[in-house]
């Protein structure tokens, strides 16, 4: 083989490993900031908006105490600010349906939340309904409860979705970092190879041509390098040995 | 000594290895698994520590002695090392330690695991991790030079190397032939485990995974309860069948196979192997029938699978034996100790050599009564020299000396007594499950990271026959 193949093969190996482990690592890279994106857009968002409906469930919850005490005004306030509330956040989580079987926790919230509203939409004040806190435990505080663990299981869900995925992003974390880290480690070992085999193929030969002919030069001696290998070096060494005897005749 | 060659034959035992890695990369391709990457870039650099050797270095006609116990040694570990990668790469449950542990334990048969839930592993991974006991098995430097081209004089001195003395005493074959009867028994008893287990009810992946395991007498199985996941009479008796094959010298097999005078029947090794295993699972049936541990055929069931198991130095499992007798614990300890016969894939001390040292004991007790006598020391009719009676006696010796200085060093690390003797023997015979906290069922995860690092050294020198690794350490006296 040629002494340049035997060079250009060193150095093409040591980048071709540098450059895999680098992409494998961009890969993995792009893969974990698609994970967060999918993180923050879809299980975050949710939870955010559960969060807000769980809110504004809370705030229209005590507009119904308000107007059980006759206050109108207050009460179908807070109860209209908070009803937009929740259908603002309603509306969010409904448009970023990315777990399975999300699409029923959705509806169960709509089907609870309107059976809700049915009990609190009529008037309350100034009806048989007001002061009378029997009413509010036996028909509404129980839709009240249902509508809130219905919005919690969808927050559970994208919860435990979003540990799945923070779990996943951690392998992924270490399988873009250890190809870095194995690659160092690599291609220092396959430095040391290299330069050991270069040491050995190309300096050591080259110093044994010089050394010979140097003694040579001095001493008249006989010209061996011993070179082993089928290279150029190989082939200088044949021409020098041929080149003696013309050089000896010259003299 | 000319460490250019080393180099070159370690590079071709790392295209070995690249071939099977470059196999479970194209199951992880084909299964969508999260390992291509790993598998991938694992395959990337056993393929360029293997090939740039090759450019540079040529072939040689000839290796020294102390070359090719350094081919081997090195060979080995760096075999370990790249085999690390996958799990390195993969991460889980692998860290450095983890995956270096899984790796030595793979390569050298011993199937010790620190895996907590082995279904949750990719099935490319498992596939690696069968392969490595496949290639393990044999002697991978052997397996390498074996289908690798090489100059024959090379090949005899790393056979001479790789293997024992008393495994090449029944091959009365050339090297040439030694390595076409590895071979053919080694491929031919994997083809035909597998189809079997197959047949019995088991899918091909296990099937293939579980004959490589038996074969190369590792332990690795594809399921978290080992073969006790299949509960089929049928899969425990022919794994029971192919572990007690494997445990056999290959070349008996090979001549049994071929109808030749020297066979498994005629061997008296054999013979009194097979009695020794006959009696345990005896002893252990009838304790454990005794105790009520289990209804007789229950007991004979399990018993025979254990005994077996590790008496073969296999390492599979259908029951737990953690909570078993004391009595029965030991005796499968003796069995861990004493391991298979010389010839056959099992590492560790070798019958063959258990059977030696009590005739030498029996020889030296005759010289006390008779101090003129002459006593030759026989077995299997053949006279065995005095200079393999005295490195059998140092070899036991020194291998006991191992087990207790290992079980000094893990208690060192508090882990208690029964665990550390149970998991030094279990790896330095590359038998895999001890007992205590590493039982039949049970792994080594628990273990502090530099007790998992002394035992990979010991499964290391269980396979390597430890004289290997000694003797580089003198490497100056060599000179």
């Amino acid at each position: 083989m040629k002494i340049r193949f035997k060079i250009l093969a060193g150095f093409v190996l040591l980048i071709t490993m540098l450059f895999i482990a680098g992409s494998m690592s961009i890969y993995e890279f792009l893969r974990i900031s698609k994970l967060v994106n999918t993180l923050i857009e879809d299980n975050y968002k949710t939870i955010e908006a559960s969060k807000r409906m769980m809110e504004a469930l809370e705030r229209e919850d005590s507009g119904i105490l308000l107007l059980l005490m006759g206050k109108w005004k207050e009460g179908r306030q807070i109860i209209h600010s908070a009803d937009s509330m929740f259908y603002s956040a309603f509306s969010i989580a409904q448009n970023n349906i990315t777990e399975i079987n999300e699409d029923r926790y959705i509806e169960k919230i709509k089907t609870s939340y309107l059976d809700f509203k049915k009990k609190w939409e009529p008037p309350i004040v100034g009806t048989n309904k007001e002061r009378d806190i029997n009413w509010y435990f036996i028909e509404l505080h129980s839709n009240f409860l249902l509508v809130k663990s219905e919005v919690n299981a969808l927050m559970a869900l994208n919860q435990d979705s979003m540990y799945e995925e923070a779990s996943e992003m951690k392998e992924q974390a270490h399988r873009a970092i250890m190809p870095g880290i194995v690659a160092i480690i690599s291609s220092l070992i396959f430095l040391v190879l290299f330069i050991f085999f270069l040491n050995k193929y190309f300096v050591s030969p080259m110093e044994r041509l010089i050394n010979e002919l140097k003694n040579f030069n001095i001493h008249s001696n006989s010209f061996n390098a011993d070179i082993t290998t089928k290279d150029e070096l190989k082939e200088l060494e044949n021409e020098i040995q041929n080149l003696i005897p013309k050089l000896k005749a010259h003299k | 000594m000319r460490v250019e060659i080393v180099i070159r034959y370690i590079g071709m035992v790392l295209l070995f290895n690249a071939l099977f890695l470059f196999i479970s990369f194209l199951i992880s391709i084909f299964l969508s698994e999260t390992t291509d990457i790993p598998l991938l870039y694992s395959t990337l650099i056993a393929l360029v520590f293997g090939l740039f050797p090759l450019i540079y270095v040529q072939r040689t006609h000839y290796i020294t002695i102390l070359e090719g116990i350094t081919i081997v040694v090195f060979g080995w570990i760096i075999t370990c090392l790249i085999g690390s990668l996958p799990y390195i790469l993969w991460g889980g449950e692998f860290s450095v330690i983890n995956a270096w542990f899984e790796s030595v334990s793979g390569f050298t048969t011993t199937g010790s695991s620190i895996v907590n839930d082995i279904e949750a592993l990719p099935k490319s991974l498992l596939f690696w991790r069968s392969s490595t006991q496949w290639m393990g098995g044999i002697g991978i430097i052997l397996f390498a030079i074996l289908i690798l081209p090489e100059s024959n004089t090379s090949k005899l001195i790393l056979l001479n190397t790789e293997m024992s003395k008393l495994a090449k005493s029944n091959f009365k074959y050339r090297a040439k032939e030694i390595f076409r009867i590895l071979l053919f028994v080694y491929f031919g008893l994997t083809i035909l485990e597998t189809t079997l287990l197959n047949l019995a009810g088991m899918n091909f992946f296990d099937a293939i995974n579980h004959s490589f395991a038996t074969i190369a007498t590792g332990g690795f199985s594809t399921k978290n309860l080992s073969i006790a996941s299949f509960n089929n009479i049928s899969v425990e008796v022919i794994i029971m069948i192919f572990m007690v094959f494997s445990g056999i010298h290959f070349g008996l097999t090979f001549n049994t196979i071929l109808g030749k005078k020297s066979n498994i029947f005629n061997s008296t090794i054999v013979k009194t192997y097979l009695l020794f295993l006959f009696i345990g699972l005896l002893f252990v049936s009838l304790k454990l029938y005794v105790t009520d541990t289990y209804p007789w055929w229950q007991a004979v069931r399990y018993s025979a699978f254990q005994v077996i198991s590790l008496g073969t130095t296999t390492g599979f499992a259908t029951t737990s034996t953690a909570n078993w007798p004391a009595f029965t614990q030991i005796i499968l300890i003796y069995f861990t100790i004493q391991c298979a016969t010389a010839g056959s894939t099992s590492g560790g001390l070798k019958f063959d050599r258990v059977l030696i040292f009590f005739k030498a004991l029996a020889k030296q007790i005759k010289l006390i009564q008779h101090p003129r006598a002459i006593i030759s020391l026989k077995v299997s009719g053949k006279t065995i020299d005095e200079n393999l009676e005295n490195h059998t006696m140092v070899f036991v010796i020194l291998y006991i000396f191992i087990i207790f200085f290992t079980t000094l060093l893990l208690s060192f690390l508090d882990v208690d007594i029964f665990t550390a003797f149970s998991s030094s023997a279990a790896t330095i015979g590359n038998v895999g499950p001890g007992f205590g906290d590493v039982s039949s069922l049970g792994n080594y995860s628990g273990l502090p990271n530099l007790g998992k690092f002394i035992l990979t050294i010991n499964m290391l020198l269980g396979r390597l026959e430890i004289f290997g690794i000694i003797s580089l350490f003198f490497i100056k006296s060599w000179k």
